[in-house]
């Protein structure tokens, strides 16, 4: 009971700790933004170089950490298990995050055995190579509204975005197709054939779920007509028939199942983690000791993260809060910073549960075949993106106030939802007599 | 829990694969949230635990430990008599029916006792010993037993694996009325303390049951705690 009551705690107050968390960030762009325009330079110089600290290095890679640690514990409840508990500072291990000190000691402190053979340039490059597309990709993904802060008499124009760029969505695809340099690199240039496997398979794999990724978006492109990121939240604000918020679920389910789908192909996380497959070729950084390791390891988990923030904004509403939006609104006001903080603190909630339901999926599915994990990319997802984008673009045709676009998907989502629910019951469980057997005392 | 298979053909609804895939997450959904929500069971008897809300499995081992149950062969021990002599009669049978040869003993004479025969060694290699049991059915006098409950304690030496006649005799003694020592009586026990040890003499069993064969209660973890209560330190090498 005490531990029912404090999880319920944690669950309450821990989207309230990530508001007072964004309305910080909030003024912490706003004051460096302050300071650097005071020094002279152009005022969004300050918020880009707060907002890539601050997002990037501090959300996104301290959410990416924890996700190391919380995938352990969080699989451990799934599969009736305690997880990681041992470390214990003061007689408490506080869900085993102290392991992400003693990991980061022993990654640091490993020792560096590195391949004699390898291509040296190519095999320092690849880890950062890696490592870093990945965690570019965050950079347009809008965190919070752009609000007006005043500092002081100067009023500052501040929102939790490093880059709103005009391409958007385009970078991400860029960018995320460059991920697959690090990862053939690795494979390549440590001159092993374990390696190069890993890296081959990598590569045919993230290259082919580039196109079905692309295609994915299409559709919800096409939808909120912009390419900007903080657009598409913007419009998935509006109400449908006066109650529907225009999110990218309601209009674009078979999207969302698809770019999901993909962007865990994108991760390398099981069930494709054909790359790794640690059973078999053990994968492309075989080669790597440490911290080259850990990077990549890192970059699997920040891919995570990255991708929850982009399913969230294109799919999920992005910063609006969607549940009792209209009457906190009301409350704070729309230019407050109470109020962008709150749609912040949504956001990443949002980014959370998505982690969260990407390991859930990672702890259900057994990996795939290599020939299945192309035949589900070229002969499912491929069609199935492709019709999405011409039965989207004619029913926006049709009906450009979306309205037509969200009933088909309602029905989309309804029919889902069904076949899901029709599961037959076939194979009976038959009685444990054997177990029971082995449970009698005495045995 | 078994499953049984069946090797039929997937239907449509599960070539479409993403329907069953939903319903698999669903399941480990509600696996994580009543594991979330709710806190392990503690008991440490797993088959008696309430599943109900909790289905946590993990027993924290060294800290919790399953009751080994009756009749689980543990750590030999060699049975006191009530005036802290061992029962043994140094008669050898262990020692020639142990398949291991894991028994040494080496006999000695008592001058004031009916049964005149002790054994000044008794030593088990613990790291030889294959956990038969042989020697306890092959004593006839009831003098070795497997009952202490525990298996044996790990060691940093091999030397601290081979138990001698200190280190085995303890836990509850046991004597049975027809002990020779309690209807001849001997001359080392005074006389109130043998009419004592007669009175709490058990019968002779005609049948094996686990109530002969066991002590409940006993433990070796409790009587090192005893022991260490009492100040002395287990000969460990
Ligand atoms: S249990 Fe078996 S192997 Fe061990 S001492 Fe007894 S007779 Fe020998
Ligand atoms: S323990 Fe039993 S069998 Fe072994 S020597 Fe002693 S009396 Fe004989």
């Amino acid at each position: 009971m005490r531990r029912f009551l404090g999880m319920l705690l944690f669950a309450m107050f821990g989207p309230v700790a990530l508001v007072l968390l964004s309305y910080g960030l909030y003024w912490v762009v706003a004051l460096v933004e302050h300071f650097t325009s005071g020094h002279g330079l152009p005022p969004t110089y300050g918020a880009a170089i707060a907002n890539v600290l601050l997002l990037m290095a501090g959300v996104v890679m301290t959410t990416a950490a924890l996700l190391t640690v919380g995938e352990r514990k969080w699989s451990a409840m799934i599969q009736n298990r305690i997880g990681p508990n041992r470390i214990k500072v003061f007689g408490t291990s506080v869900g085993g995050i102290f392991f992400l000190i003693a990991d980061a000691l022993k990654m640091l402190t490993k020792e560096n055995i590195e391949p004699s053979q390898r291509s040296r340039l190519m095999y320092e490059l690849a880890p950062m190579a890696a490592f870093a597309p990945s965690f570019v990709l965050f950079a347009v993904v809008p965190v919070g509204p752009s609000v007006d802060i005043a500092v002081g008499t100067a009023v500052h124009k501040v929102a939790l975005q490093v880059a709103s760029i005009d391409a958007g969505l385009l970078f991400v695809f860029g960018a995320a197709s460059l991920a697959v340099y690090g990862t053939a690199l690795a494979g390549w240039s440590s001159n092993s054939k374990l390696a190069i496997l890993g890296g081959v398979r990598a590569s045919s794999q993230m290259i082919s779920y580039e196109v079905s990724l692309g295609l994915a978006l299409v559709g919800s492109m096409m939808a909120y007509q912009s390419l900007r990121l903080e657009e598409m939240v913007q419009a998935q604000g509006q109400l449908l028939w006066g109650f529907l918020p225009a999110l990218g679920v309601f209009l674009q389910p078979v999207g969302m199942l698809v770019f999901f789908a993909s962007s865990f192909a994108e991760t390398k996380r099981a069930p494709f983690d054909l790359p790794e497959g640690e059973s078999e070729i053990v994968g492309y950084f075989v080669e790597y000791p440490g911290m080259k390791f850990g990077m990549m390891f890192l970059a699997e988990f920040i891919e995570v993260v990255v991708l929850a923030g982009i399913t969230a904004a294109i799919f999920f509403g992005g910063w609006h809060p969607i549940l009792f939006e209209q009457t906190l609104k009301d409350t704070f006001g729309e230019a407050s910073v109470a109020w962008a903080a709150i749609c912040a603190g949504a956001f990443l909630c949002k980014v959370l549960l998505l982690c969260w339901l990407q390991l859930v999926i990672r702890w259900t599915l057994p990996r795939f075949r290599f020939d299945q994990v192309q035949k589900l990319c070229w002969k499912m997802m491929l069609p199935i993106a492709l019709g999405n984008v011409f039965v989207s673009g004619a029913l926006i045709l049709l009906d450009g106030s979306l309205h037509l676009l969200a009933a088909v998907g309602l029905v989309e989502l309804v029919a889902m939802v069904l076949l899901t629910a029709a599961a037959s019951k076939k194979g009976e469980v038959p009685a444990p007599a054997h177990a029971a057997a082995h449970a009698a005392p005495g045995h | 829990m078994p499953y049984r298979l069946d090797d039929t053909a997937a239907d449509l609804r599960e070539r479409l694969y993403f329907p069953e895939v939903i319903r698999g997450v669903g399941i480990l959904m509600k696996q994580f949230l009543r594991n979330f929500f709710f806190g392990r069971e503690k008991n440490p008897d797993m088959l008696a635990r309430d599943r109900s809300l909790s289905q946590n499995a993990t027993l924290q081992y060294p800290e919790e430990r399953v009751p080994y149950p009756p009749g689980y062969r543990g750590l030999h021990r060699l049975v006191p008599r009530e005036d802290g002599r061992p029962r043994c009669v140094a008669c050898y049978m262990c020692a020639t029916i142990c398949p291991a040869q894991c028994i040494y003993i080496e006999a000695g004479e008592l001058p004031d006792d009916p049964i005149e025969k002790y054994p000044t060694k008794f030593v088990i290699d613990e790291l030889r010993c294959v956990v038969c049991g042989f020697c306890v059915e092959a004593c006839p006098k009831d003098a070795i037993r497997m009952d202490s409950g525990e298996h044996a304690p790990p060691s940093y030496t091999r030397a601290a694996q081979i138990w001698d006649e200190k280190r085995l005799l303890r836990g509850p003694p046991v004597s049975y009325q027809y002990d020779p020592w309690l209807r001849r009586g001997a001359s080392s026990i005074p006389a109130e303390k043998l009419a004592e040890m007669k009175a709490n003499a058990k019968p002779f069993s005609t049948v094996a049951t686990d109530e002969y064969a066991q002590t409940p209660g006993f433990s070796v973890k409790n009587l090192a705690a005893e022991a260490k209560a009492r100040g002395e330190t287990l000969a460990r090498k």
